[in-house]
């Protein structure tokens, strides 16, 4: 591709974590002869991400996304393979490269504590040498798109972690980079300034072209921002591509909720089902069933035949579903 | 220019900090006036009783005394302070904030020594400057402009000395949590208040090559009041160089192994 | 707080020792602190022995002032009082509370602290000092008197040094920033206590205040005793002023506690 501005290839990591011995005698030949163990945190992945896309990073704990993440940044060396962003390796760190990225990390602060936001905010225009002219259109715009004119005054410790946050979004983007790296940005944020960062990334995003990489466990901020997801488990990547065609792969079902008429069912005593269908809940009148994809008209139509039915409906699982399977099953 | 520009970017970020914090500072300037006149008094009261030791006066030592508190003071300006927030007990390092400070396009060495300034030191740092003016008084000499000079290059070679220790014990933080080097040091650093000489000859030793805080004070002073052998000039010098290689070496190893080993 | 104050019980003892044993776990951390406190006498002590060099000063050898430091250096370990970290930090984080709710006086909290330090330093700091006295060559004429007379005279250094130090940190109940008066009442312990030079070689005007003053009561008075700088009038106008600054220091303290909690439980705790 022509425009693509990150590049990874074979990407691994793997830690040596000292083996940490019990009893005395164990302490002590491991402290003549250390042992250690090998840890691998990301196995040879591989992806590549045009200029301008939104692309979510998904996993459970541990899966290895904030660990690609920060390789990505250049905070971490890899132990094979290639990475380079917008025509950088990025654990060089060369100024000239860390000038075009930005990275925002949902439990940790970039700002001075004590002072105004403001404050924080001249000293990185100054770290980042971006003009005077340019410093106050940048943070100018930002304000206006996070609405935090009342905030810069104010000491950060004085501010609620939602304001914070436009703080530590505001920081990163007033030297325009040109891939934002976001870390659990929606960490411990109440819905409504959850959906207002959601809305000001989607419209930075759109407006600037910055590319954007976001890892979050909230679906609903994956499901909100990214076309494309990347599924990290154990490591290896399990997906790449939209969330939906994850779901459709991962759970080739939908659900069937009914409600029959009247007291239809004997207690304990279900109606007759065709063949695939899976019941997931039955009480009283009503009734949830799995049914696979390929069969769900077919089988929707016989259920209408055979069964009283009241109401139905025919619904995709959840992504939460979806992924809770993934996580618990490793992707099988 | 850049360099100077970022730094006053720091040290005008730093006030607000501190000002904020609402340090008082008559209650600094007091501490500082205290901490003067307890070691200008030691100093008069051990020559109340004798006129000299190992050759060293009254006025000598406080020469010795002037170097160890204008030396203090700019340790006390920029170098503690910006080591203290990387390396210290409430640190970077500790709060995982020091992800962030690799993050800038700024060398980290450069960032992590400058970044943080603590202005009430230049109080200290004038005191400091006046003991020296009122020991060279009492000297009775008039210094030449060459002395003057050679006196401020082996205060700049001393400060280097300081400056590579320090950094060497901040960069220790990526192998060690422990804290306590710099508390060492700190009590051997007492003891260059008083000239090097004074010590006995083994200890004289240890405190100029060794732990060189000898170095560091004294041999300024001796710049002003006799003069220093072509061969210490050369060695302190080369120490100055040896150390600050070892220590920036040291921070970019340690920098390499914390973004390898770090998750 | 009607208890008397100096009611042994067992929860005293009990209070003592889990202080004790929780700050044995952080040994390095305290052997480092000792460490730090013992230089600026050793430095003196190098200074003066080097001054005094083969003849002496004042009457003192190099063999005498090595005494004079080494025996000061235990003496400050022993008497130095951490009641401003131990009850001021109490007070000015509002902690009080915590202490005042247990059926043991306070004052025993601030005890317990004080005897699990000291052991802990003392376990260092000794081995240390006799290393010393040998390398360093220490003279010391010792006689059954000074020897005898040193044992008063220590406790009541320890218990002036810690009531002074106690009502002190009260202050902690009127003004919670008393730094500029620990500043200050480090360096006049520092001047007049006998770390500068012994109270003896200071000039004149010093060496008045240094004698009226409590400071030297704390520290070198016992080490004067000892050492037998001191003639058996100059030993008795001694003990009379340590007494007589041990009271007041008591008075002040009991003063000071009566008001000053008066004082927070009316501005609320």
């Amino acid at each position: 591709m022509e425009n693509t501005i990150i590049r990874v290839k074979e990407l691994t990591k793997t830690y040596r974590v000292p083996v940490r011995a019990e009893g005395l005698g164990a302490s002590l030949k491991s402290l003549f002869k250390p042992t250690y163990s090998e840890v691998s945190a990301v196995q040879a992945i591989s992806f590549e991400i045009p200029q301008g896309e939104m692309v979510g990073l998904i996993g459970p704990n541990g899966a290895g996304k904030t660990t690609t993440l920060k390789m990505l940044a250049g905070l971490l060396h890899p132990t094979s393979g290639q990475v380079s962003v917008a025509g950088y390796e990025p654990w060089q760190r060369q100024p000239q490269y860390l000038r075009r990225i930005s990275m925002v990390m949902g439990n940790k602060s970039q700002m001075l504590w004590d002072i105004p936001p403001l404050d924080s905010f001249r000293v990185l225009g100054e770290i980042y040498s971006v003009p005077k002219k340019e410093f106050e259109r940048n943070l100018e715009e930002l304000v206006q798109l996070l609405e935090m004119k009342e905030l810069l005054t104010k000491p950060v410790r004085n501010l609620s972690l939602g304001e914070r946050m436009k703080c530590e979004l505001t920081a990163s983007l007033l030297h325009r980079p040109s891939v934002l790296f976001l870390d659990e940005p929606t960490l411990g944020l109440d819905v409504s300034m959850q959906l207002r960062l959601r809305r000001f990334l989607a419209d930075y995003n759109r407006s600037s072209g910055t590319t954007v990489i976001l890892t979050s466990h909230y679906m609903a901020d994956v499901m909100a921002l990214c076309p494309r997801v990347i599924l990290i488990h154990h490591g290896k990547i399990l997906h790449d591509g939209e969330l939906g065609t994850l779901a459709r792969r991962m759970m080739p079902f939908k659900i069937l909720r009914i409600t029959l008429k009247q007291e239809s069912m004997a207690d304990n005593e279900l109606p007759e089902l065709p063949d695939g269908v899976e019941v997931l809940e039955a009480e009283s009148n009503n009734l949830n069933l799995r049914v696979p994809r390929d069969e769900a008209a077919a089988i929707t139509a016989k259920l209408l035949e055979t069964l009283n039915v009241a109401d139905l409906t025919i619904e995709d699982p959840s992504i939460e579903a979806v992924i809770d399977q993934v996580y618990t099953d490793g992707g099988q | 220019m850049r360099p100077f520009r970022l730094i006053g970017s720091f040290m005008r970020a730093s006030f607000q900090e501190d000002a904020a914090y609402r340090t008082n500072f008559f209650i600094s300037l007091f501490t500082s006036l205290l901490n003067l006149l307890t070691g200008v008094l030691g100093i008069l009261v051990l020559f109340g009783q004798i006129d000299s030791v190992h050759g060293w006066t009254l006025a000598s030592t406080l020469a010795v005394l002037g170097v160890y508190l204008v030396v203090s003071a700019v340790r006390g300006l920029f170098i503690s302070p910006s080591f203290d927030s990387l390396s210290g007990m409430d640190g970077e390092i500790w709060s995982g904030a020091f992800d962030f400070t690799i993050l800038r396009p700024v060398n980290t060495q450069f960032f992590a020594s400058f970044r943080k300034w603590r202005l009430f030191a230049l109080l200290d740092l004038v005191l400091g400057v006046g003991v020296l003016v009122a020991a060279v008084i009492q000297l009775g000499v008039v210094l030449s402009v060459w002395q003057v000079l050679f006196f401020l290059f082996m205060l700049v070679v001393g400060m280097s000395i300081l400056y590579a220790i320090l950094l060497i014990f901040a960069a220790l933080i990526f192998w060690s949590p422990g804290v306590l080097f710099t508390w060492v040091f700190d009590g051997l650093f007492q003891m260059a208040r008083y000239p090097a000489n004074i010590y006995p000859g083994w200890l004289r030793m240890v405190l100029t090559w060794i732990v060189p805080v000898g170095v560091i004070t004294t041999f300024p002073a001796r710049a002003l009041t006799d003069s220093i052998t072509p061969v210490e000039l050369v060695v302190s010098l080369l120490l100055a160089v040896v150390l600050l290689a070892a220590a920036s070496i040291l921070f970019r190893v340690g920098l390499r192994k914390y973004a390898s080993a770090s998750s | 707080m009607t208890r008397g104050i100096f009611t042994p019980s067992r929860g005293g003892w009990a209070l003592i020792r889990s202080t004790w044993l929780s700050w044995m776990q952080y040994r390095s951390f305290f052997f480092i602190l000792a460490f730090g406190w013992m230089i600026p006498p050793l430095i003196y002590l190098l200074v003066w022995s080097t001054a005094a060099g083969e003849g002496s000063i004042s009457g003192m050898t190099r063999g005498a002032f090595v005494a004079y430091y080494l025996i000061l250096i235990l003496v400050n370990q022993i008497t130095y009082a951490q009641t401003n970290w131990t009850v001021g930090d109490l007070i000015r984080y509002g902690q009080i509370n915590k202490v005042l709710l247990r059926p043991i006086p306070p004052l025993y909290d601030a005890l317990a602290s004080e005897f699990a330090g000291k052991v802990v330093y003392l376990v260092f700091v000794v081995p240390i000092l006799v290393i010393l006295a040998f390398v360093l060559k220490l003279e010391l004429d010792l006689t059954l008197l000074n020897a005898l007379a040193f044992i008063p005279a220590l406790i009541f250094a320890w218990a002036l040094r810690f009531f002074w130090g106690y009502w002190l940190a009260l202050l902690a109940f009127w003004a919670t920033r008393a730094d500029a008066l620990l500043a200050l009442q480090d360096s006049l312990v520092f001047l007049l206590a006998g770390q500068v030079a012994p109270i003896a070689l200071l000039p004149g005007a010093l060496k008045t205040l240094a004698v009226i003053l409590p400071f030297r009561y704390m520290v070198a008075f016992p080490v004067e005793v000892i050492t037998g700088q001191l003639t058996r009038p100059e030993m008795l106008t001694g003990f009379a002023i340590q007494v007589g600054w041990m009271a007041a220091a008591v008075i002040l303290y009991a003063l000071l506690w009566r008001y000053g909690l008066k004082r927070y439980s009316a501005v609320g705790g």
